[in-house]
C-alpha cells in the first residue's frame, strides 16, 4: 500500500472531480471542452499511476495512455469544427441558447 | 518522505490548483493557459513516476492543443480579456455535488482497495520506449491502426464542417 | 558544473549571434555593439501599457529564456558536454521548443496592445503550419540512429552526415528552424515596419533585453539542434570536438542569417498553405525513403 500510489489516484480523482464541475457547470462549449479535457487527464494519471506502481513490464499500460491522449487530440479537434460551425449559423456557442431541438 | 513522494506530492496539488483556476477566473486567456500549465504539471508527475516518453509527449502535445484552444475562446466568448465580472454558469450546485461525489468515490477506492504487490523498479527509459514501439507495431497493431483511421476521420469531419461553401456564382 | 559551462557557452554563443545579426542586417561587423545595446536597454525606463496583464507581461520573455535553455539541455556540444542526457533526447528538444509558442502567446496577449496582440496571434497562425515539419525530420533522423538519444544520433552519423542521408529533412527541418525563432522571412511576429515591432513593441528596458537574448538563445539552440541532427555534431578530422561543433553552429547561424536576406517576408495563410499541401507530403515522403534505406542498408 504505497503512499505514491495513493497520492497519484488522489490527484487523478480530483482532476476528474473538477472536470466533472466544469463540464456540467459551465454555459460555454469551449469551457464544456476545457472540463472534458480535464476528465480524460484524471484518466490518464490513473493509468500511469497504475502501470507504474502494479504492472511496469507490461507496455500495454503505456499504450493505453497513449490511446486517451488520441482521443483527447481528436475530440478537441471534432469539437471546435462543431463549435465554429454552431457559431457561423447562430452568432454564439451559448448551450443555454440551443434549445431548438428542445420538446 | 522520498523525492519520488514529494514530487508527486507536489505536481498533483499544482495541477489541481491550475485545474480549479481554469473555472474561477474571468480572463478566458488566462483559463486556456491555466488548463496548459495544469497538463504540464500533469507531464512532470508521468517524469517523476518514470514514464518518460509519455511525459514528455504530453508537455510536447498539450501545449499546442492549449494554444489553440485559447484563440478559440477569442474568437469565441464574450470577455477573452475578463475585464468584466460576468458569472457564465448555470446548475452550480448539481455541478458541485456531481464534482465532490465522484472525487470523494475516487479517493475511497483509491485508499480501501488492496491494490496487491507494489512494484519496486520500473525498466529504464530506453528500454520503455523500445517496449512500447514492439507493443505498438506487434500486439496492439489493430489497436493503432484503428486509432489512426480514427484520426483521419476526425480530420476530414472538422474540415468538412468547418470550411465555408463556395458561394456560386450566378449563371 | 557541465551546466554551468554550457551556460556559459550558450551566453557567448548568443552575443556571437548578435554581432552576425548586426553584420547580415546593417553591414557592420562591430564586435562591441551587443554589448552597448544591453547596457542601454538595461538602463532605459520601463514602460508600461494601460491596464496590461500584468501576470502574463512579466513572464513571457522569461519563459522564451528557459524554453531555448531547456531546449539547450539535451543537446550534446562535445561527447561529454550535454547537460543532461535524456533517454528521450531528440523529443525533449521538441517538447521544449514549444513553450516558445507559449511565451509569445502571453507576450501577444499580455501588453494589452493590438499589434502586439497580432503579433502573437500570427505565430500561432505559423506554427501550425511548421510544427509537423519539426516533428517528422526528427522522427526520420531518429530512425536512422535507431535511438532517442542525442549522442547516439550524433554517432550514427560517424559514416555518412545526415544532411546527405536525407537532404529532404534537413530542407525542411531548416526551414522551420527559421520559422520557429522568427527570423525572416518569417519573421511576422516582430514585424519591423508593419507592425510597429509587433511583439517586441510594448516591451522596453530591462524586459526587452531579456526577451532579445531570449530569442537569440533560441536562434543559437536550434542550430545547435540542426548541427547535432543533420551535420554530425562535433565529429570531424583534425580540429578537437569542441572546435568543429562551434564552427558549425556559428555556420550554421550564418547560413540562417543569410537566408531571411533572400526572400520577402511570408505571410502565414501561404505559409499554411505551402507547409500543409507541400510541406506534410515531403515530410512523410522523407520518412518513407529514410525507412526504405535503413532496411535495405542496415548498419
Amino acid at each position: 500500500m504505497s503512499i505514491e500510489l495513493v497520492l497519484a489516484l488522489t490527484t487523478g480523482a480530483a482532476l476528474f472531480g473538477v472536470g466533472i464541475y466544469g463540464a456540467l457547470s459551465q454555459t460555454n462549449l469551449v469551457m464544456i471542452m476545457m472540463g472534458v479535457e480535464l476528465i480524460l487527464a484524471g484518466a490518464m494519471v490513473n493509468l500511469v499511476a497504475f502501470w507504474r506502481f502494479l504492472h511496469p513490464e507490461t507496455a500495454a499500460g503505456q499504450m493505453f495512455v497513449l490511446i486517451v491522449m488520441t482521443v483527447m487530440a481528436i475530440e478537441m479537434a471534432v469539437g471546435f469544427g462543431v463549435a465554429i460551425a454552431r457559431f457561423r449559423s447562430r452568432g454564439s456557442v451559448e448551450m443555454e441558447e440551443a434549445v431548438e431541438l428542445k420538446g | 518522505m522520498t523525492a519520488q513522494m514529494f514530487f508527486i506530492g507536489f505536481f498533483g496539488i499544482a495541477a489541481i490548483w491550475f485545474g480549479v483556476v481554469v473555472f474561477r477566473t474571468f480572463s478566458m486567456v488566462r483559463s486556456a493557459l491555466a488548463l496548459l500549465f495544469s497538463q504540464t504539471a500533469l507531464g512532470a508527475m508521468f517524469l517523476t513516476m518514470q514514464a518518460e516518453f509519455l511525459g514528455v509527449l504530453q508537455i510536447m502535445m498539450m501545449a499546442t492543443e492549449m494554444s489553440i484552444m485559447a484563440i478559440f475562446m477569442v474568437m469565441f466568448m464574450m470577455d477573452p480579456g475578463g475585464m468584466g465580472t460576468m458569472d457564465m454558469t448555470h446548475q452550480k450546485k448539481l455541478s458541485l455535488w456531481a464534482g465532490f461525489v465522484s472525487f470523494v468515490g475516487g479517493v475511497a477506492i483509491a485508499v480501501f482497495v488492496d491494490w496487491g504487490p507494489i512494484a519496486a523498479i520500473a525498466p529504464g527509459a530506453a528500454q520503455q520506449t523500445v517496449d512500447l514501439g514492439l507493443e505498438l507495431l506487434g500486439r496492439s497493431m489493430l489497436i493503432f491502426e484503428m486509432a489512426g483511421l480514427t484520426i483521419l476521420t476526425a480530420m476530414i469531419a472538422a474540415t468538412a464542417i468547418s470550411i465555408q461553401p463556395l458561394k456560386k456564382k450566378s449563371q | 558544473m557541465t551546466t554551468l559551462i554550457v551556460v556559459i557557452l550558450l551566453i557567448f554563443g548568443s552575443y556571437l549571434v548578435a554581432v552576425l545579426e548586426n553584420w547580415v542586417n546593417n553591414g557592420k561587423f562591430r564586435l562591441t555593439a551587443p554589448l552597448f545595446a544591453a547596457m542601454a536597454m538595461l538602463g532605459r525606463e520601463s514602460i508600461l501599457s494601460h491596464k496590461p496583464d500584468r501576470l502574463f507581461f512579466e513572464v513571457a520573455p522569461a519563459l522564451l529564456l528557459i524554453s531555448a535553455l531547456l531546449a539547450a539541455a539535451t543537446i550534446p556540444l562535445t561527447p561529454n558536454l550535454i547537460i543532461a542526457d535524456l533517454a528521450t533526447g531528440a523529443l525533449f528538444i521538441n517538447a521544449a521548443l514549444v513553450y516558445v509558442l507559449v511565451a509569445l502567446l502571453m507576450a501577444g496577449w499580455g501588453p494589452n496592445g493590438a499589434y502586439a496582440m497580432i503579433g502573437g496571434w500570427r505565430f500561432l497562425g505559423q506554427l501550425m503550419a511548421y510544427a509537423m515539419l519539426v516533428v517528422m525530420p526528427i522522427t526520420a533522423v531518429v530512425m536512422r540512429a535507431e535511438s532517442l538519444f542525442t549522442t547516439e544520433i550524433v554517432v550514427s552519423q560517424a559514416e555518412l552526415w545526415n544532411i546527405v542521408y536525407q537532404p529532404l529533412g534537413f530542407v525542411l527541418f531548416f526551414i522551420a528552424s527559421l520559422a520557429l525563432c522568427f527570423l525572416p522571412p518569417f519573421d511576422l511576429p516582430t514585424a519591423e515596419g508593419e507592425l510597429a515591432g509587433g511583439v517586441e513593441a510594448e516591451y522596453s528596458g530591462v524586459r526587452l533585453a531579456v526577451f532579445r537574448f531570449g530569442r537569440l538563445t533560441l536562434i543559437i539552440t536550434l542550430s545547435a539542434a540542426i548541427v547535432v541532427f543533420y551535420l554530425g555534431g562535433w565529429q570531424g578530422p583534425l580540429l578537437p570536438p569542441w572546435a568543429w561543433t562551434a564552427i558549425k553552429i556559428l555556420t550554421v547561424t550564418a547560413a540562417m542569417l543569410i537566408t531571411g536576406q533572400l526572400m520577402p517576408r511570408v505571410r502565414e495563410a501561404h505559409l499554411l498553405s505551402w507547409g500543409w499541401k507541400l510541406g506534410i507530403p515531403l515530410a512523410l515522403l522523407n520518412i518513407l525513403i529514410v525507412g526504405i534505406l535503413v532496411l535495405v542498408f542496415p548498419t
